[in-house]
């Protein structure tokens, strides 16, 4: 069972899930859908493993 | 970079209340703007007024010359409208992130192409020259994006799926609750057949052919649930690559617009009824906005086009029946479902996900809420009055201002469409994906088309009747 409080994606560095970044970052999301989507939850982008991932993942490069 | 990832890393630090969603997600604003014109309305024609003074819409013409009177006596009306649909989604814009001194030039020019649109739908000959005005801020959109470019200072104001769930709330009105209970069940048996179905020829489509099953699942969620919303939902929820989610997206935006004009000009060329084709367009469209946009101009064939039978709205609530009712509250489900099914039998990868049944509300289209509250909202409103009463005081007074709303925030969304539709700089594709996805839109067209006009034909006629 992980902690509340153990580090996830959405303290790390490499994670960006601004929405308007994440918007930049899809081409052609804004067209038919949209970052600020409920959908979307808090996902975001990682820059080291360049995968599109949940805000409450973790992975061994959290920094 | 470092400091762009700095000052996310900074942010995401700050604890924010779950409260703080209902302003952070343009789903809550669709529902806070779409709900809030209604309960004003509603509260005005319970006193004995009426909303219908700044819910003003361009008329009938047939000269230039009545565009210039029309625009002479409601000049004043127009710029009130506009100052109010300024404000409300200005605000929102605002709670969002996005600057509203960003936000409201651009807006103010989608207001004036959109009012330009809305009147060109109402000249007497529009139908004749298939000027609908879907098509037209489409087309027009698209043609003006992929040419002479779109400059960057209008992207604020073009919020396709902001104005298409206020849109969809607003719509919500004119549908009762009572009709939503006698026709959801069908639209979301019908839905599930082909849902599943679409999912799974193109998912083992696409693993039959070597690609990733996180692309595959992304690509499926994007063909049979919700388009775009369904692909970024799947995507988060399994990890997939960056570049497999861009994939998901160019295919479905592409075939979503393709769908817009095949759709309608294939239902109008077979004969359709209105209600046969929303339900046909609800069942093989990918996205909300694509498909109102090909509902509203098949809706608008009716009693313009020779042989098209039924009522204009059913085009447009037969669809959203079908779409937002049958398909995309499911998209929690599948993200769940799916994300279980990589986290346990999927190869890893470098990133863990975690997979909860949280999932199933956290990404469930919120905007649905206040498409029912609405709809409950206006049935309770209107159940004194019988059917000659409410032609001859409801329907002036409460239902037609909030249609006009609805058609406004639409046109919006059409326009948006295509001016951000920007083609070339879409992912590269790959001929894999695009053979496995296409497999899936024959099917879907296919398995959508016998459905609508075969196996439940005679529910969706009575729909339009």
């Amino acid at each position: 069972m992980r902690r509340p409080d153990s580090p996830s994606c959405r303290q790390c560095k490499h994670f960006q899930n601004d929405a308007q970044q994440v918007e930049a970052a899809l081409p052609g999301l804004s067209s038919l859908s949209s970052a600020y989507a409920a959908v979307r939850c808090s996902d975001g982008i990682c820059a080291v493993h360049e995968r599109y991932v949940a805000a409450s993942s973790v992975c061994a490069a959290f920094a | 970079m470092a400091e762009f990832a700095h000052a996310a890393h900074s942010q995401a630090l700050v604890r924010r209340s779950p409260w703080g969603e209902l302003f952070r997600k343009e789903d809550w604003w669709a529902i806070w703007i779409g709900l809030g014109l209604i309960a004003v309305a509603v509260a005005l024609f319970a006193g004995g007024g009426s909303i219908k003074w700044i819910a003003v819409a361009p008329q009938k013409w047939s000269r230039l010359a009545d565009v210039t009177q029309q625009l002479k006596v409601h000049g004043v009306q127009y710029a009130a409208l506009f100052v109010l649909w300024a404000v409300a989604f200005g605000i929102g814009a605002a709670a969002l992130g996005i600057k509203i001194t960003r936000f409201l030039p651009a807006f103010l020019l989608v207001y004036l192409a959109a009012g330009s649109l809305y009147f060109l739908g109402q000249w007497d000959q529009a139908a004749h020259y298939n000027l609908e005005p879907p098509l037209v801020a489409l087309g027009l959109g698209l043609l003006v994006s992929n040419t002479i470019g779109v400059p960057r200072w209008l992207d604020p104001g073009m919020r396709v799926e902001f104005y298409i769930k206020t849109g969809i709330v607003l719509l919500g009105a004119g549908l009762p609750l009572t009709l939503i209970a006698w026709a959801g069940p069908v639209a979301i048996v019908q839905a599930a057949i082909v849902s599943l179905a679409t999912f799974g020829v193109i998912y083992f489509s696409a693993v039959g052919l070597g690609l990733d099953r996180r692309l595959a699942a992304t690509l499926g969620t994007g063909g049979a649930v919700c388009g775009v919303s369904g692909a970024i939902a799947v995507g988060g929820a399994v990890g997939a690559k960056k570049e497999e989610v861009s994939v998901a997206i160019s295919l479905v935006v592409v075939w979503a617009i393709i769908m817009i004009f095949v759709l309608p000009l294939a239902s109008r060329a077979l004969g359709l009824s209105t209600g046969v084709a929303g339900a046909w367009i609800g069942t093989s469209e990918f996205a909300d906005a694509a498909g109102l946009a090909a509902a509203q101009t098949y809706g608008g064939y009716a009693g313009n086009v020779p042989g098209i039978m039924g009522s204009p709205d059913a085009a447009v609530s037969a669809f959203t029946l079908m779409k937002v009712i049958g398909r995309d509250v499911w998209i929690g489900v599948w993200a769940f479902v799916l994300s279980l099914i990589a986290t346990t039998r999927w190869e890893r990868t470098g990133v863990q996900n975690k997979s909860s049944a949280a999932e199933i509300w956290n990404r469930f289209p919120k905007f649905v809420l206040g498409f029912l509250i609405a709809s409950a909202l206006l049935t309770l409103v209107t159940r004194g009055f019988d059917y000659a009463a409410y032609k001859k005081e409801v329907v002036p007074a409460l239902v037609a201002p909030l249609q006009a709303f609805r058609t406004w925030a639409f046109t919006f969304a059409f326009l948006s469409i295509g001016l951000t539709t920007r083609l070339r700089e879409f992912a590269s594709i790959g001929a894999r994906p695009f053979y496995a996805f296409t497999i899936g839109v024959v099917v879907n067209v296919i398995l959508g088309f016998v459905l609508s006009t075969q196996v439940f034909s005679g529910f969706w006629n009575r729909l339009g009747q």
